[in-house]
């Protein structure tokens, strides 16, 4: 089907003779069905090159290529350094690319998705002249040289690749992507089991709670919850998981020194929120010891020993985020008592 | 010190019959000193400054609070205000909640009435003080509903000056938050009341505070979530009662029929997904009471249980396909995005700019959190372990707002107001509780001390150690020193409230402050110079554009109409006044020209090192802008990812129309000496454009200061 359709095309656009056409189309074609099996053993449609096939594909054939190709240069050896997020930005173009072949229902012969490793093909990319990852070329249909004529995306695209990466294909290929399929969380037979087993579970779970048996009915937990939910609040976890903050700073200066604490408002550091959020919580937890665990202690020095200790370290514990916070903020509070009295 | 609490005691016993009374008159004192305290010292920002109305949205309450005291309600109600939101223009009636605006015009018409000529605006800066001041006398009754009146008026006193709430209620800030703390207390107080005596009335007037809170504020969702959250706690706790029953039920649903009066909320109690968890909980209340009905009505056990597995199956079945169908039909509403930000909270900053630009919308840090409550913090987890030592349907109340307000503070740094009545109640169960304790002990011989403490709150601080400490000669000595160390921190807090009002919440933010060389306060009255002159020297119909911040105040207080105000509800419109600012000259007068725009107004902080200015907001417009216009990239306003505006800035940075309108004419401004011309105070850096030419605008007017610049747009060149 696929053969006659581009015979046809090229029949009626362009005027050279008739055997050249056939066996320029008919190699042509093929070297777009290898494409197309290619892509589809890959699982997410994204073809995966070595030197050999680039020469193939690229290299060897003869401009104007039928169909563009975008290639990820990926290397696997580099997958465990965090800041370049390579597993993630991999991940982000495969779901690109199942979502474009999907948008097409898998008839789409202009557009192919490929990935090179760098270990076993460094000549291609030597070819690309690529020294840094990531990166994306587009290899267009008229691209000669892979060094002058591909299109490469820019750096700033990689922190949301996905939406970039979009942009990026419709802008340069005049193809639409169409939307994104984000795998669902839950698949639907998930959701269908899940649905089934609450409602097996709900009238057990109600002749329970009527019967006053679930660890609901424990205060205990809930206290612990509460505490849980007081400490995560107040210590900025929230904070933290917005803004994805660090739990600490390198000292620029000096790298072996640590930065804890960031000075000024508005801004917290990981550890430093947790470790004034324990300050925060200890003091109450200290008085619940105090009246609830230290009652039972038997020997009466044991007991002065406790109770001196959880006085100073409140003590301890509120002079020192009262010092803190003046720190961060910069504050310098004070009474406003009758000026004669200084 | 031993003969002190005998001969106290004594005058006491001369007194014995009149006790009750002097405790009576005692309470009511200091309640009144409380009232008072509350109502004063939001008082600085007058004291400071001037009677005027502070920030931004005030201006919009005060304009149409103005609107409804000169055409009465029925025109407020239908007002189309054409003055904003040019060429679109606003519903005015059916975009607000009313409540604040009429009660301003009550308070306004019944001092009328008692002959006091008061001025409209009086009574608007003042109605947040006032309210807070009623707020206190709620919080009292709360605290002697959950624990005893001694907590009741700790309760009171923390939360009179307790900077969480001060921040909104300042004198001056007349905003929807000021009323509806207030109602949003009262309608908890008298819920827990009604849930406690399970009386009719009280779930009525619960009803009616609810539909106040609703008239009032956005901030009505957390009611509407928040009791039908602890009526599931309920049940699932086993604490279901015919109490219950009749509140919850009462409450709801006149509280919802009331609250479908308000034209912005309408029907959304029935149709939006962010309601439904009470009208799920409303159900389950008639299935809870079916079930005890059938159970009382089957004697055998082993019937009823197969009969409960019936019924709850069929209930949770049909309540999902209702929902199921619901939100497919489309006829329930999903939650709207500032709802789900809050459950998922990462969800704006990545989907909606316009949410995560406004300040008050950040994530809150530990200090923020230090500053607003300070040693409320560490009484907090005290108070809750009191409570939970102490578990009645009033204390899981306040557990459970208490929790959760707290997780919503931590998610936003403006909804630590929520939480504040929430942690001052906590705090004082816990300051009371142990307060009152080492007073017990501190008055009683040591035999009476352990009926003494058993007969207390058992469980204390302090009634364990009298129990323990029976025999140790420095019990009454060690109370002391803890009851010092109880009020130097108390006192501590009082210093620290007083301080953060004084220096932190009481600036309106219209009129800045600045200290000078010599120390002395400096004032830049730049923004109100600016908006009078819009006033005196423009026609009466120009149309003015600026960034959203300053739309309420130019309509307000300029007179003149805006293109975008703070009622951010178009996105789209907004957008297009970011693309503006952030194209090159040429194309934006394009825009400028689309929207019939007569003047262009910027804030510059540039010459008075003022932080908060639209350079410094600009990397939002472009977001905004970009958010809807592709053409605007936020890269191609940075350098490697940073953002500058000195030499090394981008070069669409440099040319882009916001930047020409801040720094035109500025370079061959001396800022600050041993400085070279165009120095930029507010960012610490030379400009990187120091030759500004405009060609399609003007320059019309910039304030003393330089902080607000205006504009006024060229007429087309005449064609031949």
């Amino acid at each position: 089907m696929a053969i006659s359709y581009i015979l046809l095309f090229i029949l009626s656009f362009i005027s050279i003779s008739r055997f050249l056409v056939i066996s320029k189309a008919g190699a042509e074609s093929e070297l777009v069905a290898d494409l197309l099996t290619l892509q589809s053993q890959s699982e997410s449609g994204v073809i995966h090159l070595n030197d050999r096939t680039v020469s193939k594909f690229i290299t060897s054939t003869k401009t104007p290529r039928p169909y563009s190709l975008l290639i990820f240069f990926d290397a696997i050896p580099l997958h465990d350094k965090s800041d370049l997020r390579l597993p993630v930005l991999v991940h982000d173009f495969a779901l690109v690319a199942s979502s474009f072949i999907a948008n097409h229902n898998g008839s789409n012969t202009k557009l192919f998705f490929c990935d090179l490793e760098f270990r076993e093909s460094q000549s291609s990319f030597k070819l690309f002249d690529v020294n840094s990852l990531p990166n994306i070329y587009l290899v267009g249909p008229d691209a000669e040289s892979l060094k002058d004529d591909t299109d490469q995306m820019e750096q700033s695209g990689f922190t949301r690749l996905t939406e970039s990466l979009v942009e990026f294909i419709e802008s340069r290929t005049q193809l639409t992507v169409g939307p994104i399929h984000h795998s669902p969380i839950i698949s639907k037979k998930q959701m269908v089991l899940i649905i089934g087993f609450l409602l097996i579970w709900s009238p057990f779970a109600a002749r329970k709670i009527f019967a006053g048996e679930t660890m609901f009915h424990n205060p205990r937990i809930w206290l612990s919850g509460a505490i849980f939910v007081y400490f995560f609040s107040v210590s900025g976890a929230m904070h933290i998981i917005i803004r994805k903050m660090p739990m600490f700073l390198m000292d620029r200066e000096d790298p072996n020194k640590l930065i804890f604490f960031y000075q000024g408002t508005g801004v917290q550091l990981g550890l430093e929120g947790f470790m004034v959020g324990f300050l925060y919580t200890i003091v109450g937890l200290l008085l619940a010891v105090v009246t609830h665990v230290l009652v039972y202690v038997k020997d009466l020095k044991t007991k002065r020993i406790g109770m001196l200790f959880s006085v100073f370290v409140s003590f301890w514990a509120v002079k020192q985020v009262i010092f803190l916070d003046n720190w961060k903020t910069r504050y310098a509070i004070h009474g406003f008592w009758p000026s004669r009295w200084n | 010190m031993a003969t002190m609490p005998a001969s106290a005691s004594d005058l006491l016993k001369s007194f014995k019959l009149k006790t009750k009374q002097q405790e009576l008159l005692i309470r009511v004192s200091i309640l009144c000193l409380v009232y008072i305290l509350a109502f004063i010292t939001r008082l600085f920002s007058v004291l400071r400054y001037e009677s005027m109305i502070h920030e931004f949205d005030p201006y919009f309450n005060y304009r149409t609070t103005l609107y409804l005291t000169e055409n009465g309600f029925y025109d407020f109600w239908n007002w189309f205000d054409y003055e904003s939101w040019y060429p679109l223009g606003r519903i005015v009636g059916g975009t607000l909640y009313p409540g604040l605006m009429v009660t301003a015009v009550l308070i306004y018409r019944i001092l009328r009435f008692l002959r006091f000529a008061v001025h409209i605006r009086e009574v608007c800066v003042l109605t947040a003080p006032f309210f807070a001041s009623n707020t206190t006398l709620v919080a009292y009754f709360f605290g002697k509903e959950i624990w005893d009146s001694g907590a009741g008026l700790v309760a009171a006193i923390l939360i009179a000056v307790c900077p969480g709430y001060i921040s909104r209620s300042v004198a001056g800030s007349y905003d929807n938050e000021g009323v509806a703390i207030f109602a949003l207390l009262f309608t908890f107080y008298v819920f827990v009341k009604a849930v406690n005596t399970g009386s009719l009335a009280w779930s009525l007037a619960s009803a009616f505070g609810y539909f106040y809170m609703v008239s009032a504020w956005g901030g009505y969702v957390f009611i509407i979530n928040l009791i039908p959250l602890y009526v599931l706690v309920l049940l699932i706790t086993g604490r279901y009662s015919m109490r219950l029953y009749v509140a919850y039920n009462c409450m709801y649903i006149l509280g919802m029929l009331l609250a479908m009066q308000i034209r912005f909320v309408g029907f959304q109690h029935v149709q939006s997904g962010e309601h439904m968890a009470a009208m799920g909980v409303f159900f389950l209340m008639q299935v809870f009471y079916f079930l005890d009905w059938v159970k009382h009505m089957l004697s055998d056990t082993k019937l009823f249980q197969a009969f409960l597995r019936i019924t709850v199956t069929s209930a949770v079945a049909v309540g999902g396909i209702a929902l199921g169908l619901g939100m497919v039909s489309g006829y329930i509403s999903p939650w709207t995005g500032r709802f789900y930000s809050l459950l998922d909270p990462t969800y704006a900053k990545d989907h909606i700019p316009i949410i995560a630009s406004v300040s008050e919308h950040q994530p809150t840090a530990w200090s923020s959190f230090m500053f607003d409550f300070h040693i409320l913090l560490f009484l907090f987890p005290a108070g809750l372990y009191f409570c939970f030592k102490r578990l009645s349907d009033a204390t899981i109340f306040i557990v459970m707002y208490g929790l959760t307000s707290m997780y919503f503070a931590g998610v936003m740094v403006r909804l630590i107001l929520v939480a504040t009545p929430a942690v001052c109640l906590i705090s004082a169960i816990a300051v009371s509780a142990t307060v009152k304790n080492l007073t017990v002990l501190l008055r009683s011989k040591n035999k009476v001390v352990q009926t003494g403490s058993t007969k207390g709150s058992g469980g204390s601080k302090s009634s364990s150690k009298a129990l323990l400490d029976q025999s140790q000669p420095f019990q009454k000595n060690g109370a002391i020193a803890l009851l010092f160390g109880a009020f130097y921190l108390l006192s501590r807090y009082a210093t620290h409230c007083t301080w953060v009002t004084s220096e932190a919440y009481s600036s309106p933010s219209i009129v800045l402050a600045a200290r000078g060389a010599h120390g002395n306060r400096v004032i830049f009255d730049d923004y109100r110079e600016a908006y009078f002159w819009l006033r005196q020297n423009t026609p009466q119909d120009a149309k003015v554009m600026s960034w959203w911040d300053y739309g309420y105040q130019i309509t307000a207080m300029g007179n003149r109409t805006v293109i975008v105000d703070n009622n951010t509800w178009n996105n789209t419109h907004i957008a297009t006044v970011g693309r503006a600012m952030s194209s090159y000259e040429d194309e934006a007068i394009e825009i400028i020209r689309s929207l019939d725009v007569d003047y262009v107004l910027v804030v510059f902080g540039g010459v008075t090192g003022y932080s908060s200015d639209d350079i410094n907001k600009f990397l939002w417009m472009v977001r905004i802008g970009g958010g809807v216009f592709p053409v605007i990239k936020e890269p191609d306003y940075l350098v490697n990812g940073e953002y500058r505006v000195d030499k090394g800035a981008a070069p669409k940075m440099l040319n882009c129309l916001m930047y020409k309108l801040c720094y035109y004419r500025f370079g061959e401004m001396m800022t600050e000496y041993g400085k070279p011309p165009g120095y930029d105070r507010a960012r610490g850096v030379e400009i990187g454009n120091k030759d500004v030419k405009l060609e399609h605008l003007e320059e019309a007017f910039t304030t003393s200061n330089w902080i607000v610049r205006i504009y006024r747009v060229k007429p087309p060149n005449n064609r031949w």
